[in-house]
């Protein structure tokens, strides 16, 4: 009974149109009032948006947002795309392998795919279009790759499922998604370079060893920001939290270098930040709620149950919460996907043997492809914006790129080597 | 009345943000400089991320930024999209209302009564958590506002 208000009205509210943080809290509220009387039920909401947003390492989030916009103006994405350039533009469809490598250093660097979607969009994607390609396709690419840079640390989400897992460790998860995040990546360039030899899109030209040198060196202090936040984090020197502020003054140090944006820039640069981290922060904060509400009606375990009622072989419940996390990942952001679905499957996956390291890659992994459906894929959208087309044309040239994704997750899925190899060395 | 109400929020959005961005520097700093960090400084930077998430919340709302799906809004004739518009900003209305305003302010209210003080900084806890009815009235007087002055089709979200 309290599933179906809790299903239902999310549905409907999403349905017509209520932005999807407000659908998550009315729905919880809607639940919560069957069981429990108005006046606490309204607190509870209220102070499960409160503390869920009190911890140490959420504060990395608005870090990462910041330093990543700090980048877009001040001259840091430019470097690192001309970089990507002088590496993959000699490809079949050079363009799109500058898209997907420049989304890869990006994620690298910054922990959001749509400070990168922005970024490569309104930079390598219209030059794409200006060589020849179709803009659907550019889009296509620029959408589907920012995602791979959630998976590349440092990593957002991987800091939001860390906090709704109980604590799995966050230098962990950052080393785990390296093999994933470039596997997917090196996917998407494969069927890139097909469909580009398929449609005759140009290849750039060869670039000289020394255009390579000399954009790598100009490259270098951008890329030096990942030796530092990786680093310092698996290296224990300090939290992600304290390695996010860093890389916001060090962002700012390069800028002030650079000089491509003044100074009085900033405040709007901090401001389109916290609204960013706000939109993020308040997603949080109601999925807190809703995450309540299940545990408090025990929606988890009768879940837990009933799957394990379905087969208890490992292989089919992997393959029974991938499907359903896609489909969760076609109608909820992933934020709350995290938030309110880890602390249903974490605890069958692990009885089940599985990692929760690996469990959190694969998890993330497969919520990437949800950001670039309709209807709510954010990345998506943005992608879509910014080339000016519509989500009816970029389907086709999306298609492939989605089944990259999918058998990239497949493969990540059943083979936990991957994910777990690089954490290992380290002792995790 | 909204871009001043916009432009106060941005400033003080703003502030907090450069705070809290200097105070976790100051954290790193003294952490290595003296050895210990003041454990002022970690609270400090816990509660203001609070109040940027849910004051922002509001701010982002008024500035229609939060994630929606569109596809009824924008297949339906301009009339129903009115009515649609106004549908949507009342159910918003109605939870800033009940859980932002009453059920944030009955959360200050036991917090008062109990005297919860935060461990470090010695803050009263009701004052971190005046931020969650401050927002909500934000976020009705924004929507009140599209109410009245947007009754012409619009297409974005």
């Amino acid at each position: 009974m309290e599933v179906l208000i809790l299903v239902l009205s999310f549905l409907i509210l999403i349905g017509i149109g209520v932005p999807v943080a407000w659908s998550i809290g009315l729905s919880s509220v809607f639940t919560m009032l069957v069981s429990i009387s108005a006046i606490p039920a309204f607190t509870t909401v209220a102070q499960r948006m409160a503390t869920g947003l009190d911890s140490f390492a959420l504060l990395a989030i608005p870090f990462f947002v910041l330093a990543g916009q700090i980048m877009n103006h001040g001259g840091i994405a430019r470097r690192l795309i001309a970089f990507a350039k002088a590496l993959v533009g000699a490809l079949p469809g050079g363009l799109a392998h500058v898209n997907i490598v420049a989304a890869m250093l990006f994620g690298a660097i910054a922990g959001s795919s749509v400070a990168a979607a922005s970024a490569l969009g309104s930079t390598v994607g219209k030059k794409m279009e200006e060589e020849g390609y179709s803009k659907e396709f550019a889009a296509a690419v620029n959408v589907t790759s920012s995602t791979t840079g959630l998976v590349i640390p440092p990593s957002n989400i991987l800091i939001v499922y860390s906090l709704a897992s109980g604590g799995v460790s966050i230098a962990a998860l950052f080393l785990a998604g390296y093999i994933p995040g470039i596997l997917t990546g090196l996917f998407l360039m494969i069927v890139a370079a097909i469909w580009s030899i398929y449609n005759k899109f140009p290849a750039g030209d060869r670039s000289s060893l020394k255009l390579i040198v000399r954009t790598f060196v100009d490259a270098l202090p951008s890329l030096f920001l990942l030796i530092v936040v990786i680093g310092g984090i698996v290296g224990g020197i300090f939290t992600a939290t304290e390695a996010s502020a860093i890389a916001v003054l060090y962002c700012l140090i390069l800028m002030y270098f650079y000089k491509e944006v003044s100074w009085k820039e900033l405040p709007n640069i901090f401001l389109s930040s916290v609204g960013t981290t706000a939109i993020v922060m308040l997603l949080i904060g109601t999925s807190m709620s809703m995450s309540w509400i299940m545990a408090y009606e025990n929606i988890p375990q009768n879940i837990t149950e009933l799957l394990l009622s379905v087969s208890n072989n490992k292989y089919v419940i992997l393959l029974i919460i991938n499907l359903i996390l896609l489909f969760v990942g076609v109608f909820m952001d992933m934020t709350p996907a995290v938030l309110i679905f880890t602390p249903i499957f974490l605890p069958i996956v692990t009885e089940l043997g599985m990692d929760p390291i690996h469990f959190g890659i694969v998890m993330i992994l497969n919520l990437c492809i949800g950001l670039c459906t309709p209807p709510v894929g954010s990345v998506l959208f943005i992608g879509v914006g910014i080339a000016r087309t519509s989500i009816q044309k970029i389907i086709r040239p999306l298609l492939p790129l989605f089944i990259a994704m999918i058998v990239a997750l497949i493969i990540i899925t059943y083979t936990p080597g991957l994910s777990l190899w690089l954490p290992s060395l380290f002792g995790f | 009345m909204k871009q001043q109400v916009d432009r106060i929020l941005g400033y003080i959005l703003v502030t907090l943000m450069a705070a809290m961005t200097l105070d976790v520097l100051w954290g790193v700093l003294t952490r290595y400089i003296m050895g210990s960090q003041a454990s002022w400084s970690e609270e400090l930077a816990r509660f203001l991320l609070i109040w940027i998430g849910i004051l922002g919340a509001a701010y982002a709302s008024g500035q229609k930024m939060h994630l929606a799906i569109d596809l009824l809004s924008t297949s339906v004739s301009p009339k129903n999209q009115k009515l649609l518009n106004r549908v949507i900003g009342a159910l918003v209305i109605l939870f800033a209302l009940l859980v932002l305003v009453i059920g944030g302010s009955r959360l200050i209210y036991i917090t008062l009564r109990l005297g919860q003080l935060s461990p470090a900084l010695r803050l009263p806890m009701s004052l971190v958590y005046a931020v969650v009815p401050i927002s909500g009235l934000l976020v009705i007087f924004y929507k009140i506002w599209e109410w009245r002055s947007a009754p012409e089709p619009q297409t974005q979200d």
